[in-house]
Order: C-alpha cells, then structure tokens, then sequence
C-alpha cells in the first residue's frame, strides 16, 4: 500500500466514521458554498434577469436615417443585423405624417409601425380593445378618442395632404427611371382614383396599384381588382391615351379614363403625391401617460397606402445588453449601414447600468460577506475538531509524525470536507438561485457548467484557509501528553 | 553495549528538579523496569528518553547520539526510527481500525504494508479482530494493539508507560509473555512502572526517588524465569 492510498484511507476513515463531528464541518462549508453558488450564479445571471426586466421600459436603442427623407425597410432590415438575434427583444419601425380628418376639421399626427413589435419594444402601451391585424384598422391615442369623442369600433375618414405647392411644373420631369409615381383624377360621379406607379430603368410602368376610392364596387371599382385591366399597363411608357394604349374596364369608361388620367399627371412620391382620403376602423384606444396618446397609429402597410411610400422615419429597438455592448453596436451599424445611424436613448441605458452596478456591488457584498463567515464558521469547528482530537494528534507525534504531516493530514480533511461542501453547494446553490429567480425575476436560470468547479475550488480555497490557524494549534500540541495521567 | 546513557541529567522546572543528576545506563537487548512513586521523576525520564523532552543540563546518548541537543524535527525523526512507544492509556486513533492503528505507525516510518501489520497483530493474537474499532476491542485488546504497533518497525528500544496500569491479571499475563518474548528476541526494553510484578519480570530495576536514582535492583531469577517461560511456551505450543 503506498502513502498515499494510506493518507486517503486515514483522512476518509476520519471523516466517514467521525460523521456526527465532520458533519457540522461539512455543514458550514456547504452552506456556505450554497449561498455563494446561489450568489455567484444570480450575480451572473442578474444582468440577464435585470436586462429583460428592463426591458419594459421601452426601447434603449433608434435607428434613424441619415437625412430627412427617410430610409427604407431594407435599410433598417440590415441595420438590425448588425444586433445579435438572441439580444434582440424587438425593433419597431416609426413613421411620422400629419393627417386630417375633414369630417372634424381636426389634424393629427399618425404614426406607421409594425404592432407585432410595438408590444416588444413599449409593453408599457395599455390598449382599451385591441391591437390593429388587418388593413385599414388603426389604434387613436387616448387624447384624440377624447377630444374627438372615438371609441373603438368607431370609423375614422383620414385624409394625407401631400405639402402644398409640389406639383408644379410639368409631370414628365418625374418620370425618371426607377421613380415611384402617385396621382389622383376624378373618376365616376365625383369620387377620386389613385394611382401609385413603378418605373422601371427605361421609365415604362413596371408596376402600379390602383385605388377606386369611391367608385361603384361592380363597376369602376374593378379597376381597383381586376388583374387584366392593370396588368395591360405594365411595359408602357408615360403618358398614355385612353382606348388607345388601354383597353377601358367594360361599362366603366370613367373609371378607366381616370386611371389614365391619374397616371399622366402622377408625380414624383418625393415630393407630390396627389391627397388621399381612406376610412380606418377604430380597434382600441391607446394609454400610455405619452405623447403617444395624441397619436393615430396604423400598420406601415396602410400608411404606405396613404401616401404611396413605405419608407420609416425611425425604429426602435429593445435590445438586451450591456451599455458597452450598446455602444459597439451602434457604432458598427452607424459605420456598416449606409445612410443609417444609430443611437442610444442614454435616459434607459443609464438608468439600467446604474441600477445593474448597485446591484451587482450588493451581491458582491453580500458574497464577500458570506465568505467570511463561512471562513469563521468553519475555521471555528476545525478549532473544535483540533481540541477535541489532541490526544490523537499527540499521539501521531508521538509516533513519529512530522510538524508536515500534521499540518498535510488536517489540510487534507479540510480540503476533502471542501470539495463535498463545494460539489453540494454548487448543486444546492443552483437550487437556491432557481428559487430566487423564479421568485423575485420570475424565469429560470440556465445551470453554468463553470459553476461546479469554480464553486469547488473556492470551498476547498476557503477550507484550506479556515484551516490555517487549527492546523497552526494542532501542530504546536506536545507529543508527550499521551504520556500523562488524564 | 550500550543503547542509552544518561550522564549527569537534570530537569529544573523553576525549583523544583524533576531529576536530578541521574546517571543510568541501559545496554543493547537488557531488559529494564524504573520504579517510584508519584512525583518521583518517571514521567520526566520517560519523556527525556522518548525524545519528547530535553534535560536541562546533561547528556542523553541514544545509540551514541546526544538527543538532548538535537532540535524537536531531529527527535522525532529519532523517536520515529528507534523507539516504540507503549502507553497506560493504550492511545489509539479511535476512528481506524486495529490494523489501520499498527499502519499509522508504518505510515510515519516508512511504508504503509497492511499484510505486514496483520501478522503482527496475528503475533499477539489479535489476527481475527484486526478490523475492529477500538470502540469494539477491550482494554487488553487495545494494549496488545499498541504492542504490535510499537514493534512493527522493529524498533531498538520498547519505551513502555504503566504497561499494564489499566489491565487485569490475564492481559497482564499476555503483555509479559510479549515482552519476554521480545526481549528473547534481542529488543531492548524499557518499561516504566509501579506495580513490582511488572518489575520483577525485567532483568533489572532502577528506583527513582525525589528525583534521583534510589537503587539498583538486579532480577537475579531472570534467567530461570526466561527458561520457564520458553518451556511454557513450548507446552503451550505442543499442546
């Protein structure tokens, strides 16, 4: 048998058949590793809990265009990959126009957005009825249902004034290549048709859609659905003459003229699309203790209907990071994505490191804490456990055991003792850290597979430090008290 | 020749001297009790020649070296290669085992060798309990454990304290038999005791008194005890 499998067989034999005593030992030290383990583990975890939590407080990161015109959904698309997907709570896409409701003589502003992600980025927003999921509907901010007396399921006639003055100048000055074209005649018995036109890189119409408006459903309003009609457009240059270059819809002569009609004097979306009048259904009204509330929100899809553009003024996006990582990714999308940049809304992403700091430091103290006391507790019972076995120590020396293997022998129980405590603490601490996040962050935590030797090799650390001082006593005992009378 | 010597050797705590100028003189194989009453410097002497503690003035010499002037790491290393200790109190670690008790002292000598332990428990009968816990074993049981102990590394000298202070007569019987049969075997012993019986089974008895060599009595039977014993023993073996 070599010394080793002998020192082994001593340290387990003293510990194994001593439990009661080592126990207590044990005891100490694996409460102490729970409660660190546990600590560790949420003062790891934290920044996610905390980051998710904070995360209802709105979005901590915009996208903005470069220049006043706005940037396209594929520019936004591409910035948001520049965001880890997994940190990436949610990127809502904000447009900004002013619309007038005739009927009140009123005017709002509107904002376009995707309401998928509205719920993502603001979970603040209180809706009274419901999100809007299909063309048409829109959600009225509080202050406007109030002023103007909506209530949901109530309709709403909104109508987009392109700015005055635009249309000037000849129509054919627009029809560059590529240029995305909108304009509006009178068609049958006084109501409006719209028009919104693609060209392609030669000017021919590439794609248009076509809005009836008002138009008898059967009859004029089929310019709005059927396909033959609107795909006898396609490939044919501006201007057109009507019954020569198009066929008319049958019965709807007026319609079709005005189509045509429409299509000639259509211009540049950038700056003169003809005004356009839509009726919205009411699906909820909004509270948010916001500005939001003097909003009309609708789908960007509707938006892009009214004014015949889908570009976005500005997302925002929750993402679940640190203030560093913040940064670098905003850097990187301002410096990767052309005619984009981004910013940090510095009020949430401050308030979060502040708050995430303070709390961090208190679990660090708390820690710090903990060890200690562990430290004490377990140095005191090893004090106990020294006194208590004098006469076997004293009787090792005796035997001709050196001051070092004194000191290896107990350095050795200690340390065993520490790696059971380190192994239940880290499996007890887990534990205790899935009670608390489940309690206090309400979600679970992911196990760290660092944590069971990180949290074994500080129990053994802490142990083989509470041992210093008994182990310091156990070495200073005379052999020749076995000699004595007791 | 000799094994120990103690040349002029006192032990001053304060006023009062433990010993005083003792000269004793133990040679190689001899078999040797120290007697006195309480207070009369036994213990004192014991420790100076276990190494567990120096004389305050005077010579220890220990296999020709002079361990009152080596340092505490150096008696133990002596204590651990030249002399096994035997206790009143038996001393065992109460959490091993009989066999892991004799190891212990294999361990701090040199090699721990479980097959060599077990037959020096089988030397003083105690083959079958060897995994006993002290707990488990009687008190004449656990001392002839300690004896096995103190000659599993074949040591020079067999120190032993009130051997048998704490046994009835018939482990007292068995003790003896081990120490003559060790002393048939040429290990040199000393046993420190008040009980004449155990004194008068040595081949010498030194008396201490007040701290000072009384007398010297020499056991002028020992040679026809010893031829007794073996002739016992032999019985004993035949039959």
């Amino acid at each position: 048998m070599t010394k080793r499998r002998m020192f082994l067989r001593m340290i387990t034999a003293s510990l194994l058949r001593r439990r009661s005593r080592m126990l207590i030992a044990l005891l100490s030290i694996g409460i102490g590793a729970t409660i660190l383990a546990g600590l560790v583990t949420i003062y790891v975890d934290v920044p996610r809990q905390m980051g998710a939590q904070f995360r209802s407080f709105g979005a901590n990161m915009l996208i903005l265009s470069d220049d006043e015109k706005g940037m396209s959904k594929d520019q936004m698309d591409k910035a948001l990959e520049g965001i880890p997907a997994d940190q990436l709570v949610g990127a809502a896409p904000y447009r900004y126009i002013r619309v007038d409701m005739t009927t009140r003589q009123q005017s709002f502003t509107s904002a376009g957005t995707d309401f998928d992600q509205i719920t993502k980025t603001s979970p603040y927003f209180s809706v009274e009825g419901r999100y809007p999921e299909n063309p048409r509907e829109v959600l009225v901010g509080k202050e406007i249902a109030e002023t103007i007396g909506i209530r949901e399921g109530s309709d709403m006639e909104l109508t987009w004034q392109p700015a005055a003055g635009n249309a000037e100048g000849d129509p054919s000055e627009d029809r560059k290549p590529g240029a995305v074209l909108s304009g509006s005649a009178e068609g049958w018995s006084g109501g409006t048709v719209y028009v919104t036109v693609k060209l392609d890189d030669s000017s021919r119409i590439a794609s248009l859609t076509i809005d009836a408006g008002t138009q008898t459903p059967e009859i004029g309003g089929l310019a709005q659905t059927d396909e033959a009609f609107s795909r006898q457009f396609v490939g044919k240059t501006l201007p057109l003459t009507p019954g020569e270059d198009v066929d008319a819809l049958s019965g709807a002569t007026i319609t079709s003229t005005a189509v045509v009609e429409a299509l000639n004097t259509a211009r540049s979306t950038q700056d003169t699309v003809a005004a356009k009048t839509v009726k919205y259904t009411v699906t909820g009204i909004l509270t948010t203790g916001g500005e939001e509330e003097s909003y009309v929100f609708m789908s960007l899809e509707d938006m892009a209907g009214l004014t015949g553009s889908d570009i976005v003024d500005v997302a925002e996006l929750s993402v679940s990071a640190s203030a560093e990582e913040l940064e670098a990714y905003a850097e990187q999308i301002t410096g990767n994505v052309d005619g984009v940049r981004a910013r940090l809304v510095k009020r949430v992403t401050r308030s979060e490191t502040a708050v995430l700091g303070k709390l961090q430091s208190l679990v660090f103290l708390v820690t710090a804490v903990v060890l200690i006391l562990t430290m004490i507790c377990v140095s005191t019972t090893m004090m106990a456990v020294v006194s208590e076995r004098r006469r076997e120590i004293g009787l090792r020396k005796a035997l001709g055991a050196s001051d070092g293997s004194i000191r290896t022998e107990f350095l050795g129980e200690g340390m065993f003792l520490g790696l059971l405590g380190g192994v239940l603490g880290a499996i007890l601490g887990f534990a205790f850290a899935q009670v608390v996040s489940v309690n206090v962050f309400d979600s679970s935590i992911t196990f760290q597979p660092l944590l069971l030797p990180a949290a074994v090799i500080v129990s053994m650390g802490v142990a083989a430090l509470s041992c210093l001082q008994p182990i310091k006593r156990a070495v200073a005992i005379d052999p020749a008290i076995v000699l004595k009378d007791e | 020749m000799s094994l120990l010597e103690l040349k002029n050797v006192s032990k001053i705590y304060g006023d009062l001297k433990a010993l005083d100028n003792v000269n004793v003189h133990v040679d190689k194989g001899e078999w040797v009790a120290i007697m006195g009453p309480s207070g009369s410097g036994k213990s004192t002497m014991m420790n100076i020649i276990g190494c567990m503690d120096k004389p305050t003035l005077g010579e220890v010499l220990l296999d020709g070296v002079d361990i009152a002037k080596e340092n505490s790491k150096k008696l133990t290393d002596i204590r651990r290669d030249k002399i096994g200790l035997i206790f009143q109190q038996f001393h065992m670690v109460n959490y091993l085992t009989a066999v892991e008790n004799v190891m212990v002292s294999q361990y701090y000598h040199s090699m721990p060798d479980e097959q060599e332990a077990l037959e020096a428990l089988g030397r003083v009968g105690l083959r079958e309990r060897a995994h006993h816990l002290p707990s488990q074993l009687s008190g004449g049981e656990q001392q002839r454990v300690c004896v096995a102990r103190a000659l599993i590394n074949h040591p020079e000298l067999i120190l032993a304290d009130e051997p048998t202070g704490n046994l009835d007569e018939a482990n007292e019987n068995i003790v003896l038999d081990l120490f003559a049969q060790l002393h048939a075997e040429g290990t040199t012993l000393i046993v420190v005791t008040h009980d004449p019986e155990v004194a008068d089974a040595a081949q010498r008895t030194i008396v201490l008194e007040h701290g000072k060599v009384a007398r010297e009595v020499i056991n002028e039977h020992f040679d026809e005890q010893q031829k007794l014993w073996l002739a016992r023993l032999n019985a004993e073996n035949k039959g």
